[in-house]
């Protein structure tokens, strides 16, 4: 191919004079170059390697379907591989380098696989590699073939991401109109232009960094854009709509800064959109395809409208001696134009002949035409030289001739670009007279046009373009006018389907997709094979699954299966487009959730101050709660045992804000509670708090927690942490649904106020210094499970109530959240004194363990009330939700699992949360039991846990288990106690 | 009186930032937010609309996605049978009549001002927010990066509420996106 860049022509700034590296070679392109187009005009003609055999491959084409010229931009962290030479936008300070080949494209060692072809077929290393006898048969595993695999995958593939930290920002954004026009070709532009006359706001959505589509690649005004640039339009270049969705949701990916060699830090590279279009209309073009011929894909081939793209947008001759070979009547303008550029052309037409004022065209720039003929085999593996072409004839094609050439031009038939359609769940139709899949109408808002509903000439398209917006318009009401589409008028001369050239007696390696590697004999292999579905055939072969998702090859492949199967094309189908378009990247789809932001971080108002404490932290679902607490090198289990052993005997304090806090207010407040707990609220006092139970429908535990009747008609609700918003969101649906009589409302206050558990012996102790008035807080005023709304020093507002996790004497205070400063400082001044701490929560789940106490490992869904031990709780005298369903006879069997207190035997032995209960001599299946929660308890000095066991605890009392984790510390014998273990009858937490 | 910290405290970082020239975006904390929720029953929606409206000086209660500005602050319609009252305290209701509630440390309140406000918040929020769609006054209960926000548009710009324990985490998230627009924080 030689390749150079005319002096003038072109829609390139030729002021504006762009540097840019090649692998290692300093070029220079111009501004609305393509980085193809650049190095086209540079003459560089083998820009990659390809997947398999490492055949050199050069510039296939001028758009996103490109199989050859994939490249990697950029390096270091900034590396990105299997970028489109034809895609990416030429700027200054670009640097792009070859990929899949060592030490270069030029020349590459992986080369020599191509010599060994035969052996490469499809599936070739599930045949000829797994079970490699005599090593690997019968039962003796695949280890060795897991070792050869590395070195095919090695040798096979694409580029090479970075493995540094991406040091770019994406983002997402919403966008939102009337009308979403994707491509602006002359069917786009139009259609945005009829619709934004009509007074829609309007979204013309680009893949490229240009206007214009088509018209781009044509020599002539460019009317169309200009008039787009001139209205109220919204226009979005360099982004893509790789898919559509339910509801006219449509995903854009929009390239920000993928254009710049320095970008500002404040820019994102990407953006990823999410439009929500009322109604949208696809002009997304179509693409030019190929024939599957010997040699086809040697550098120096491609497409017809490549070669008039290069042409007419960059000013870039792609060759000077041309061949081009079509079915169809669209590459003679092609012809034409490069004739007119100075070309020497010559043309190869499968068909007859041609007449009209497509054959007048031919005529008047002198172009040669061998009618009857087809490419039949290249030759020059850098650089086309030569190529042998073929006619046909009753017995099949046959070789014909050879002609001397730099450059050949396919154009075996056009495919409109049905992907979005797809998405939507439209099966495109097989249409003979275009020998093309077209899509058909859709019943959502969707309309589609110009050439990607089989218009293929310019008028046609703008026509179509109009016909789409006036049914736009029609949708939204702006309108009520007669649609008016072009006829599919299909081609002057009709198209001579083509898709491969097999001559008998000459063995041809024909590719349909290049970027796989996949040749049409690979699609004659699984036929023979077996496979007679055309997914069946993508999966086996990879056809149509490398980055350009079969846009080149597709039809090719199913048209060589329909034959081998002695079917049409219909009768076989073709496999469903699934977004995204184009390929998109992680880093878009993420956005700014990355790091500290991939879940929203939700802090307490306490965070900062625990924090400077010297709190580690740990999530609890979205929350950061303080762990534990270390000092003086502490290690988390000296440091919750301390922790631990100071609560137990002085006074520890714990951040309890992220514990689930709702408002229950309303005339009716009562009756709705005494409806979702199992236990009676009905005649609970003012000022009180009690522990409650709430089951789901089907009788199984849902949450616990206490609820504090603050007055006659409102109750301050706690949850637990895990299932606050679960339970908010129940008890609005048990309101809006079932219980709409009822005058409560339901406000989740979780956020407005923070909480404290202060707990210890000397819990009222501190809690007296901290109170405006110390005798509000005597045990006399605010005894066990008293409520209080008060005031504290600096006149913060607070409600305490006495109650206890811990299992010591102990309150919960809550204060407004911005208070919680004063709060945490005045609390710990009177701590400190008094040689008390801070606990977080390693040490709150030691001491609920220890008291036998359930959280939400325990309830877990599966669990019953009586399974949990709370039988007891369960009101016989009242309704309640899961009152009916829990007496199924299945959940309240003899024998269920059942809480349990857990002991090692050896009280020197450690065993784990989650270790399988088994009897001795039974160590097998899923036991009789299981754990789920251990601590090596400061209080007994030994580790304990709680668990579920067959049966509870008066089914083993006394007997010992074995608490089998095989993967961690084996077997461990075990004695099953009460789960209540420490201080049994609750004494200390009344004090 | 004990201090009203921030949620921001620490993190709220006044300055221009950004894009040079002019400035697209001005993020402004607006402190001490005073915000109570009023709720009706469905024979008492009017009567209770009426008080909160008194309580802000605004000549109507709004309906439902919309706002009343009164002389003494401004009035949310936040849920179907919930108002809020910003800037303002709550009207005595008898609970036969209705409930309120002080939700003034739940918030925390950001406002979006400047010629790219709405494209900003628009980077998060997944409803117009154009001025057809979403004009002075508009009201909606959204999600921010899966956190559930309310924000109003009120003649000062977008007045965003943040769950406190989210707000640090979706102010950085703003904060970050804001200076491709030429930002602000006053």
């Amino acid at each position: 191919m030689t390749a150079k860049r005319l002096s003038s022509g072109g829609r390139i700034d030729r002021s504006q004079s762009l540097s840019f590296k090649w692998d290692g070679n300093i070029y220079n392109g111009y501004a609305g170059d393509t980085l193809a187009s650049a190095l086209m005009a540079n003459g560089e003609n083998v820009l990659g390697r390809s997947f398999k055999y490492h055949r050199p491959r050069g510039i296939m084409s001028a758009g996103v379907e490109e199989s050859g010229a994939i490249v990697t931009i950029g390096e270091g962290a900034k590396k990105d591989p299997n970028v489109k030479a034809t895609t990416q936008e030429l700027y200054d300070g670009l640097m792009a380098s070859g990929q899949n080949a060592f030490p270069s494209v030029r020349f590459d060692f992986g080369g020599v696989n191509n010599l060994f072809n035969k052996f490469f077929a499809a599936g070739f290393y599930y045949k000829t590699f797994m079970g490699l006898p005599p090593f690997e048969w019968g039962s003796k595993g695949t280890w060795l073939w897991m070792q050869y695999e590395k070195v095919i995958r090695n040798a096979a593939g694409m580029g090479r991401a970075s493995r540094e930290f991406d040091p770019d920002t994406y983002e997402h954004g919403h966008d939102f109109c009337d009308v979403m026009v994707v491509g602006s070709g002359p069917a786009g532009l139009t259609a945005a232009l009829e619709a934004s006359d009509a007074g829609l706001d309007v979204l013309l959505v680009e893949q490229d960094f240009m206007l214009g589509g088509d018209d781009l690649n044509r020599a002539g005004d460019l009317d169309l854009i200009a008039a787009v640039e001139a209205s109220n339009i919204r226009v979005m270049t360099r982004t893509t709509a790789f898919g559509l969705y339910d509801y006219g949701v449509a995903g854009l990916l929009e390239r920000v800064t993928d254009h710049m060699a320095e970008a500002p830090d404040y820019m994102p590279r990407q953006r990823f959109w999410t439009v929500r279009a009322k109604y949208t209309i696809v002009a997304s073009g179509s693409l030019e395809r190929h024939v599957a011929f010997g040699h086809n894909d040697r550098p120096g081939i491609m497409t017809a409208n490549a070669g008039a793209a290069y042409l007419n947008r960059h000013g870039v001759l792609a060759g000077e001696n041309i061949v081009i070979s079509t079915n169809n009547d669209s590459a003679y303008s092609v012809a034409a134009d490069l004739a007119g550029a100075g070309a020497s052309v010559s043309m190869l037409d499968a068909r007859e002949t041609i007449a009209g004022a497509t054959a007048e065209m031919a005529s008047g720039a002198g172009i040669d035409i061998t009618f009857n003929a087809a490419p039949m085999r290249a030759h020059g593996p850098k650089g086309i030289k030569k190529l042998e072409y073929a006619s046909n004839s009753d017995h099949g094609w046959h070789h014909a001739g050879t002609v001397s050439c730099d450059l050949a031009l396919i154009s075996c038939g056009w495919s409109p670009v049905v992907n979005l359609l797809s998405h939507r769940g439209v099966k495109p139709v097989w249409n003979h007279e275009n020998a093309c899949f077209m899509p058909v109408e859709s019943n959502e808002p969707l309309a589609v046009a110009g050439s990607a509903t089989g218009h293929w000439n310019r008028e046609d398209c703008i026509a179509s373009g109009r016909a789409a917006a006036t049914q736009a318009m029609n949708a939204l009401g702006v309108s009520k006018t007669q649609v008016s589409a072009p006829a599919n008028a299909g081609w002057e001369n009709p198209i001579e389907p083509l898709y491969e050239v097999r001559v008998d007696s000459h063995k041809l390696k024909s590719f349909i997709d290049p970027q796989h590697d996949v040749t049409s004999d690979d699609v004659r292999l699984a036929h023979l094979e077996g496979f007679v579905s055309v997914e069946h055939l993508k999966r086996y072969t990879t056809l149509g699954m490398a980055t350009d998702q079969g846009k080149m090859g597709n039809i090719i492949g199913i048209a060589l299966m329909a034959e081998a199967l002695g079917k049409d094309i219909p009768e076989v189908g073709t496999t469903t487009f699934r977004p995204p378009y184009t390929p998109i990247s992680l880093g878009a789809l993420t956005g700014r959730g990355v790091y500290d932001h991939f879940r929203p971080l939700r802090r307490t108002p306490m965070n900062a101050w625990n924090l400077e404490k010297g709190a580690v932290m740990m999530e609890a679902g979205l929350w950061h709660r303080p762990w534990y607490f270390p000092e003086k090198g502490e290690g988390i289990s000296e440091a919750y045992i301390r922790e631990t052993e100071i609560t137990r005997n002085k006074v520890g304090l714990c951040d309890v804000t992220s514990l689930g806090k709702i408002a229950v207010q309303g005339p009716d407040a009562t009756t709705f509670l005494n409806r979702i707990y199992t236990n009676a609220f009905a005649k609970l006092a003012i000022g009180k708090a009690r522990y409650g139970i709430m089951l789901r429908d089907d009788g199984m535990v849902m949450d616990d927690g206490t609820t504090w009747r603050l007055s006659e008609d409102e109750y301050f609700m706690t949850t637990t942490t895990a299932h606050a918003a679960k339970v908010m969101v129940w008890l609005e649906e048990l309101l809006q649904t079932r219980w709409q009589d009822l005058k409560v409302h339901v406000t989740s206050v979780s956020e407005q106020w923070a909480g404290i558990a202060i707990a210890g012996p000397e819990s009222r102790n501190v809690l007296s210094k901290i109170a405006s008035n110390a005798a509000e807080v005597t045990n006399d005023e605010l005894p066990f499970m008293g409520v209080t709304q008060t005031t504290l020093k600096g006149g913060i507002p607070v409600r305490i109530a006495r109650i206890s996790f811990s299992g010591e004497m102990a309150y919960e205070a809550y204060v407004p959240s911005d208070y919680s400063r004063d709060l945490m400082d005045m609390l710990w001044e009177e701590t400190t004194k008094v040689g008390g701490c801070l606990y977080g929560t390693e040490a709150l789940g030691a001491m609920r363990v220890e008291k036998g106490h359930v959280t939400g490992t325990e309830l877990d869904g599966r669990v019953t009330i009586e399974d949990a031990g709370l039988g007891g709780m369960a009101s016989k005298k009242k309704d309640y939700i899961g009152n009916v369903l829990r007496k199924r006879p299945e959940m309240a069997k003899e024998g269920r699992p059942q809480l349990v207190g857990i002991f090692p035997v050896d009280r020197s032995k450690k065993f784990n949360a989650g270790a399988i209960l088994c009897e001795k001599g039974k160590v097998s299946g899923f036991g009789v039991g299981w754990t789920t929660g251990v601590t090596h308890s400061p209080s007994f000095g030994h580790w304990l846990g709680v668990g579920f066991l067959e049966g509870g605890y008066k089914a083993w009392e006394g007997k010992t288990l074995i608490a089998s984790d095989p993967t961690r510390a084996g077997d461990v014998e075990v004695e099953i106690v009460s789960p209540h273990m420490y201080d049994p009858k609750g004494e200390r937490m009344h004090g | 009186m004990a201090n009203r910290i921030s949620a921001l405290e620490g993190h709220y970082n006044p300055r221009r930032y950004g894009k040079e020239g002019s400035i697209g975006i001005t993020l402004t904390e607006v402190r001490d937010l005073t915000l109570h929720q009023i709720a009706g029953w469905v024979d008492t929606m009017d009567a209770v609309g009426k008080k909160g409206a008194t309580a802000v000086g605004a000549k109507e209660a709004p309906g439902p996605c919309s706002a009343s500005h009164g002389s003494k602050g401004a009035m949310l319609r936040i849920e179907p049978m919930k108002w809020w009252l910003y800037g303002a305290e709550a009207p005595s209701l008898a609970s036969s009549e209705g409930a309120t509630l002080d939700v003034s440390h739940s918030r925390t309140h950001i406002r979006l001002s400047g010629e790219n406000a709405t494209t900003l918040l628009n980077r998060h929020l997944p409803i117009n927010l154009s001025e057809a769609a979403f004009p002075v006054g508009s009201v909606a209960s959204t999600a921010f990066h899966h956190v559930g926000v309310a924000v109003w548009r009120s003649e000062e710009g977008f007045e965003l509420f943040l769950p406190r324990g989210f707000a640090l985490s979706l102010w950085e998230m703003l904060e970050a996106g804001a200076g491709q627009f030429g930002a602000e924080i006053v």
